[in-house]
């Protein structure tokens, strides 16, 4: 384990970026955890991760970096607390700029390797199945699918900014990819260690090492944007959710419903269009108009 | 008579309605003069509502000889204000980092897209900010660089400086960026108040309705000829100062006071020992143009802006 970079903190003790680095050579892969503090699932994935890479002999480079925003961790923040800056919007850094630009640079720096993959949980209110999610073909989508999670998505919608860290890796040249599962501010075991599987079929099919899943995990939904339903709110209320991530629903499958929250009173009713896996569901009932409640990824 | 409008009303789970909403003054219609004030876009700026407000309630008194239209949108982000946050509460998300904004998105993404349609073919548009949290900032305008229509106009914008900013990565998505020729006003103390500050960007406003054509001089509540001569800076004169050292920063200036180059702007002393652990000096002779308030800092966190003049 190594400190890439450190700073001092007033009133606290110093800030630490750690790394940890298995083996040595090609093929190399480096996998960032934590950018927000509050994602614990990833923290906890790549924790799993370490452990499994210190009883193999690597045959290639693995860098680790299990928590990049440790004091948003402390505060359950997503953001890194002292001036409310999102760390993954603050690639690829500068080494004189604020203390978010220069701990991107640091992480961006010393994260060089043909594969790069950052690590989330989904956001607070919502729970997300183990899953890819990025614009990806070609080769990106071979390593995607070698994962075996429960989704691959390849969504052409979602924002690649050269600020996010996924962007500047790709700007540079490097293979990226962006993994999600669960929700932020909560561990899920179950979850997470689903996410360090698939971590670890990435290694395996890079040859880097054994698999930990033992082949038992397989993609259930390789999906376009075209094929994941997105169910939103038709009006503000309390959502209660029917059904859990990763349950296979059918045409009619009632999802959830929104009633009024005061009283009780039921307002509208969620259901599938289409059969799929439950990938995304709404997990704080308190909802605006228009906010996202399911996902279906079409299967 | 001035006209109250919601230009979005969204709706909140517990029931609640919120309501962006938008004052019009003056009378529409083909090639009239149409000028869009726009304050509150971050919660933590408080001036720009107070300057928004003040700039209604003084075209109430004129409103039969305005020529054209002032909309005045007071607040864009009515759920920060109320919390005092830079940020749209709940979502956590940046109001100003969302736009044009999505129809259909989440209810930011929506009061986005909204106000971007209700203000899109204004002939004029101003932002009102306050300082940046942490900050004290002298009154200043920003335009965009290469925009010298706009820079021209913001030189009557009773202001002591006007800045042409090269756009920065996150720009377009940005209010301003959305309306070629905004001029951005701030000023003041981030989260604060200051008479002196409300007053003078109030003046600074109702003078350029006056450059637009929309208010006649003669209905000005002040003389023109009191008007703040600004000088005109780009990016090359604008010098951010960062702290190097963690600890607390005590500066040694006021804002647009003037500093010789190495002039010491303050110093960074160890919280708890109070130890100096650096002293900060100006990169060059010119006027503070901002100052960090609040003290804590870190290796990298600007303390002061200097403007060479």
């Amino acid at each position: 384990m190594s400190v890439i970079f450190s700073i001092d903190a007033p009133y606290r003790g110093r800030y630490e970026l750690h790394r940890l680095t298995y083996g040595s050579g090609g093929p190399s892969v480096a996998i960032v955890a934590g950018l927000h503090g509050n994602e614990l699932n990833s923290i906890h994935a790549v924790n799993m991760l370490n452990k499994m890479l210190r009883v193999q002999r690597p045959k290639g480079t693995v860098h680790l970096f299990p928590l990049v925003n440790t004091f948003g961790a402390d505060q359950a923040q997503k953001r890194w607390p002292y001036d409310d800056q999102d760390i993954n919007h603050a690639f690829p850094g500068d080494p004189d700029g604020s203390v978010v630009q220069r701990i991107a640079h640091a992480i961006f720096e010393s994260s060089q390797a043909d594969v790069c993959i950052d690590v989330h949980s989904g956001a607070p209110h919502v729970r997300e199945i183990p899953q890819v999610r990025a614009p990806m073909g070609g080769e990106e989508l071979e390593l995607a699918r070698s994962m075996r999670l429960p989704v691959v998505w390849r969504r052409p919608g979602i924002r690649l900014e050269p600020t996010g860290l996924i962007g500047a890796w790709r700007s540079a040249g490097r293979k990226a990819l962006h993994i999600v599962g669960g929700r932020g501010i909560t561990l899920d075991n179950r979850l997470a260690t689903t996410m360090a599987n698939g971590l670890s079929n990435l290694l395996g099919h890079l040859g880097i090492c054994a698999q930990m899943d033992m082949g038992k995990m397989s993609v259930t939904a390789d999906v376009t944007h075209a094929e994941v339903e997105t169910h939103r709110a038709g009006c503000g209320g309390f959502f209660v959710a029917e059904v859990r991530v990763g349950d296979p629903v059918k045409p009619g499958h009632l999802l959830g419903y929104i009633q009024s929250p005061i009283g009780g009173e039921r307002l509208d009713e969620v259901r599938a269009g289409r059969s799929g896996i439950v990938m995304t569901v709404r997990a704080y009932p308190m909802i605006h108009s228009q906010e996202l409640l399911v996902r279906v990824a079409g299967t | 008579m001035s006209e109250m409008s919601a230009v979005i009303q969204v709706e909140l789970p517990s029931g609640d309605k919120l309501a962006i909403v938008r004052w019009r003054f003056g009378h529409a219609g083909p090639g009239v003069p149409r000028v869009a004030i726009v304050a509150g876009i971050r919660g933590d700026a408080p001036e720009g509502i107070r300057v928004a407000h003040q700039v209604a309630r003084a075209l109430e008194d004129v409103e039969d000889r305005l020529i054209g239209v002032v909309d005045v949108y007071p607040c864009a982000n009515p759920l920060g204000a109320h919390q005092g946050t830079r940020l749209w509460p709940f979502f956590d998300v940046d109001l100003n980092r969302l736009f044009p904004g999505k129809e259909s998105g989440h209810q930011p993404d929506r009061v986005a897209h909204a106000l971007t349609t209700d203000i899109r073919g204004a002939t004029q548009v101003v932002e009102l900010r306050g300082a940046r949290e942490a900050f004290s900032e002298v009154i200043h305008a920003q335009v965009r660089e290469r925009d010298s229509a706009a820079a021209e106009l913001a030189m009557g914008a009773n202001v002591a400086m006007v800045w042409t900013r090269k756009p920065g990565p996150a720009a377009t998505q940005t209010f301003a960026h959305q309306f070629p020729g905004t001029i951005v006003l701030e000023g003041g103390t981030g989260n604060r108040l200051n008479n002196t500050v409300g007053q003078d960007l109030q003046e600074g406003v109702l003078h350029l309705l006056t450059q637009v054509g929309v208010l006649a001089e003669g209905d000005l509540p002040f003389h023109w000829a009191a008007m703040n001569r600004p000088v005109m800076v780009d990016d090359s004169k604008v010098f951010r100062v960062r702290a190097e050292q963690s600890g607390l920063f005590l500066p040694e200036f006021e804002v647009w006071s003037e500093v010789e180059a190495g002039e010491t702007l303050g110093t960074v002393i160890d919280p708890e020992s109070g130890m100096v652990h650096q002293t900060i000096q100006s990169p060059t002779t010119g006027r503070v143009m901002a100052v960090r308030e609040h003290p804590v800092v870190y290796p990298g966190t600007m303390v002061a802006r200097v403007v060479t003049l």
